[in-house]
Formats: structure tokens, sequence, C-alpha cells
């Protein structure tokens, strides 16, 4: 779909160095790191504002380096939505198919029909100034998605919103990209974003990729330590919440079952911080309601710790001492229990 | 300090008021009536008019690119060209004007441009072409602190929606500098109805045909014509009133200097 090849751009204050990328048709892939790591220049490159220093750009095996961003039907959406305030929403909205002269009653009808999609029908007639961030989210939003791009990028669509819309909001992009079928590259500051979203993720720093991979297996796998120290969390568990007394119970896709001190149900993502998994080799008793048995399929060494991969039905990653380990005499293939609070379970909704 | 600031306003808000109100109020209503249908006035109403609106329309045409290029692009020596452009904002308009006299009367180039029929020196068109050279610093400086006021993001997204460069620039960077674009040329309107100065060195004072508004003032008062010349003032004042009011009410804060 999207194919970026060791693409160098320099702005002075900002720069990206030798970047390669592939992005697959319909993937919702989410670019993350501090700030100054260059990832709206590389937004920017994709769409085509900046010229690189050096590489190429490939949309559906055409060369776009050298393209003008109006010709390349890729949709961007910036943090602070850039909303023309001299123009009503409905006349945002129609911008691209202004330019693109579609008739009167042509441009009337698909922005109807957008504005339908993301409920902001009885904003039409208003300017942008009046509106809430989130109604001008959706704005922006339609604005980019009435001209059908191939290729949709976000540069933190959510980072202006307040925490409740910003949940709302990541359901709507969800929805927006089953109905649509849009490829989407989005950049986040939110892990939310990346448990609930991401197909696959890419993590940059200092203007260079530092890894790329499915969101699971780059958590249990950080490449170095800043990766490691970055993304902090380890464990993401998707499942299907119901509820059960006070707590959730999670099902995973694989069948296993847990618990989670958490009012959220239905589709879910469970985070879990591999810090709150201990390891024995009997069960035992406890406050702690979540205790499942299984295999370790790995063991990662780092520094003083060790990163212990359980193989519980999906897969659990532990952080225990070297001491411990030695202690329990963990090899690959050893049966270990591992126990769990359910109040360590954090649970995000997927719509 | 309160008492004391309130005081000095108040005080400077008087004289101001009692020195442009006596000016008006100078001759009789019957006598500033009569003055203002006089030929000589008239046709000095008219002239400013005329040459004020085409400089002011030469100076949107030119101050707009180029405060432009001054808000968003960034080149070698941006510093020493963005001083010269400037410079006549400072300059003493009498300086101004004599070295456009200079220019146009004893260089090559100023000669050729004359054979080729554009005669400044001491015509109508030299009033314009003084008004354009003091005026046009005013525009550049309020269009490029309007365009800068403008994210560039704005642009980008037009772009992504299917603009080139000038319909994004057409379309969304100068519609949302156009409090600034309205201001400036308001300013500078303004300015041009009442220049002096640099008017003089280069078109003259010549009555009937290089007489602007404060040319007819200057000329009226060295002849002794005191009514005229407050009846040319009077105009002038009114218009700097207009001016200040349309500028206050289109952008608060268009920063002129």
């Amino acid at each position: 779909m999207l194919r970026i090849e060791s693409i160098s751009v320099n702005l002075g204050k900002f720069s990206i160095r030798n970047i390669s990328l592939e992005i697959k048709s319909n993937e919702y892939f989410i670019i993350i790191g501090p700030s100054g790591a260059g990832k709206t220049i590389l937004l920017e490159t994709i769409v085509g504002i900046h010229a690189p220093l050096s590489g190429m750009v490939w949309l559906d095996n055409k060369n776009i380096t050298a393209l003008s961003p109006h010709k390349r039907n890729i949709g961007m959406v910036y943090q602070d939505y850039m909303l023309f305030p001299h123009l009503s929403v409905e006349d945002n909205i129609a911008f691209g198919l202004k330019q693109k002269k579609v008739p009167r009653e042509e441009q009337k009808k698909m922005v109807e029909e957008c504005s339908d999609l993301l409920n902001i029908s009885d904003l039409l007639s208003r300017f942008p100034v009046t509106l809430s961030g989130g109604e001008q989210q959706r704005i922006a939003l339609a604005r980019a998605l009435v001209l059908k791009p191939e290729l949709l990028l976000l540069d933190e669509p959510m980072n202006a919103l307040d925490s409740c819309t910003r949940d709302r909001m990541r359901m709507e992009l969800s929805r927006i990209r089953k109905l649509t079928g849009t490829t989407i590259i989005q950049i986040t500051h939110h892990f939310d974003d990346v448990y609930t979203l991401a197909d696959r993720i890419a993590l940059m720093k200092d203007g260079e990729i530092v890894q790329v991979g499915e969101p699971e297996n780059v958590f249990q796998h950080p490449s170095d330590t800043f990766v490691a120290e970055f993304l902090g969390i380890g464990n993401i568990i998707r499942g299907y919440g119901t509820r059960s007394g006070n707590l959730t119970e999670i099902k995973t896709t694989k069948g296993q079952v847990f618990y989670a001190a958490s009012p959220v149900t239905g589709d879910v993502v469970a985070t879990l911080h591999p810090e709150d998994v201990i390891i024995s080799r009997a069960p035992f008793a406890s406050s702690a309601r979540n205790c499942m048995n299984g295999t370790v399929s790995e063991l990662i060494s780092s520094g003083s710790t060790i990163r212990v991969i359980l193989d519980v039905g999906f897969s659990l990653m532990a952080l225990l001492t070297r001491e411990s380990c030695s202690e329990l005499h963990l090899e690959l293939g050893t049966k270990v229990f591992a126990t769990f609070k359910a109040s360590a379970v954090h649970l995000i909704p997927v719509s | 300090m309160r008492t004391f600031s309130l005081a000095i306003t108040f005080l400077l808000f008087l004289f101001i008021s009692l020195i442009l109100l006596g000016l008006v109020f100078y001759s009789p209503l019957s006598v500033l009536a009569q003055s203002l249908t006089n030929p000589e006035i008239q046709f000095a109403v008219i002239l400013s008019l005329v040459t004020s609106v085409i400089s002011t329309i030469v100076c949107i045409v030119v101050a707009v690119p180029s405060s432009y290029a001054l808000a968003r692009y960034s080149f070698p020596g941006k510093w020493l060209v963005t001083l010269v452009l400037t410079l006549p904002l400072t300059l003493p308009p009498l300086v101004a004007g004599i070295a456009l006299l200079l220019f146009f009367g004893t260089t090559p180039w100023g000669k050729a441009l004359e054979n080729a029929g554009f005669s400044v020196i001491f015509t109508p068109l030299g009033i314009i072409v003084a008004e354009v050279f003091v005026n046009l610093p005013f525009m550049i400086r309020i269009m490029r602190s309007a365009f800068s006021a403008v994210n560039p993001r704005f642009e980008y997204v037009a772009k992504t929606l299917g603009c080139t460069d000038t319909s994004a620039f057409l379309q969304v960077t100068l519609p949302m500098a156009s409090h600034g674009l309205f201001a400036g040329a308001a300013i500078t309107w303004s300015k041009s109805m009442g220049e002096f100065g640099a008017v003089l060195m280069l078109a003259g004072a010549t009555t009937m045909r290089t007489e602007t508004l404060p040319i007819a003032l200057y000329l009226n008062i060295s002849a002794g014509n005191l009514d005229l010349a407050v009846a040319a003032a009077t105009i002038l004042i009114v218009i700097s009133l207009c001016t200040l009011c349309l500028v206050e009410y289109l952008e608060k804060d268009v920063n002129v200097f």
C-alpha cells in the first residue's frame, strides 16, 4: 500500500533520518515516540509537504516522491483540527470537493452522507469557533474522509480532547475504519490508542524508527532499553468482558478466563504490568483473584531483572529478579502458576 | 497614581480636542461650506482621492506577495532585505522625496523611464510614486504580521484537500489575513491622503496641477487664504477620524509599527 524507502528530511529544528516503513492496505498503523522525535515531519513528508533529501515514497506501487500534495489523495487531520475559520462547517467539509470541481448537487449529497456518518448533520450551518473540541475533531475527520482518501494520516488527533471525549472518539475512529476500510496512520501519545486501535506500531526516537511490529509483540519484546522504558506496560490481552458480581469476567479469544476489578464490559483490551504477576511452582491461597497455570516459553534477561514469558493459553509476561528466577529453577518448559490481582488488570473498552 | 495618570489622560484629551475643534470651528460654518465648494479645494479633493486610491491599490498588489515571502520563507540575507524594505518607515518623507527626485531626475534609469513615457517629476504621476514609496513599508509590515499569524498548517491541509500552492493562498491564507489587509489598506490610504513631504519634493506644489489636499493647505496658508487652508485641514481631520474608527473596528490588535 504505502512504502517508504530510506527517507531523510531536514527542516533545521527537526529532522528524520533514513526511515523505511511499509504500511499494508486496510491497516491501522500507530506511530509513538517522545516529542521532537520527528513524527509529524514523517506524516507531512508522506502527504507531500516536505520534499525528502533522499529516499522514495511509493503509494500502490506508484512513486509519489515528487508528486504535489493535491494529487496524492492522502488525507491529513492535525491535532488542532485546522478548520478554516472563515468558512462554515458545511463549506469546510465541502472544501476538497469544491477543489475537485464536483457538481454542487453532488457536493451537498456527499457532505450530508459524511456528516451523517460522523453525527454532525446539525452543525453544518455553524462556524468552527462556536464548536467544542470533539465537534471540531469530527468535522476535521469529515473534511478528510469526504474525499475517500486512500490513506488517512492523523497527527495526535485526540490530544486536545478531555479523556471522556477521547474514549468516545477512539470508538468512533474504530467504527469509521470498519465502515470505510480506510488505511490509517496515526501519531499518538496515548497507549490506550495503541492497545485498542493499532494493528501494528512503530516507535520513533530522534528522527529514527527504533522498532516496528504488532503491539503485543513489541511490548513483550522491546528491541532495546529505550523501547522497554518508553512502553512500560508489558501485557495486552484481548477478550470479552461480562459482569460477574463486583468484577468483570474476561474471556480471552482463546477461551481462558480471568477477572478484572473494572466496570467495563463488552469487547475489551486488558493491560497488566509484568511486575504485578507473581510466579510460583504450586498454587497458593491468597487474596489475588486470578491464578492460571502455564509453561515458561521464553526467558529474556535484561540487567538485574528477567522477563519471563508464560504460555497460559495466551502469552503472559512477568518480571522477576535474577534471584527469584534461580530459586524457582525456571527453565523453558517449566510448569508454573501465575497469580495476579483483579485490581491490577486495567480494562479499555473497544467499540 | 490612579488620580495622577487619569488627570494627565483627561488633560491630554481636552488639549487635543480643543486644538482640533478650534481648527474645525475657526471659520463660521457658512464660510466653511463655501470654501468646500471652491474649485481649487474640489480639485484637491478629487486629485487626492484618485492618487491615494491608485497608490493604495499599488501598495496592496506589491505588499501582499512580498510580505507573504517575508512571513513564510527563509532565504540568505533576509534580515537585510527586511531592513531595506521597511526603511522608508522611519525615513523622513522629505528625505524620501529628494532621493526619489534625484533618482528620477539625474540617473540614466530615471531618464530612460521618462523617455518611455513614465514621467514623474512635477506631475500627478509623481504624487502616486511618492505615496507608494513612503507608504509601502506600512502595508508590508502589517501584512507580514497578518500572514505570520496564520499557521502554515492551514495551507498544508488545504493542499491535501486538492489545492495548489496558489489556490491554498487565495482560498485560505488571504481570507484569514483579510482583517490585516483591510486595516493595512485603510491606514495606507489615509496616509496617502495626508502625504506632504515626499509629494512636495517629487511632484512639486503647482496650483490646480499637483495640488493635493495637504499641498492645497500649504499653498493657501502661504498665500494667506486662511479659510481655504482650514477647509482642506478639516477634510483631512475627518478622513483621519474615519480611518481610525474603521481600523479599530476591523482589528483591535493590528500591529502598525
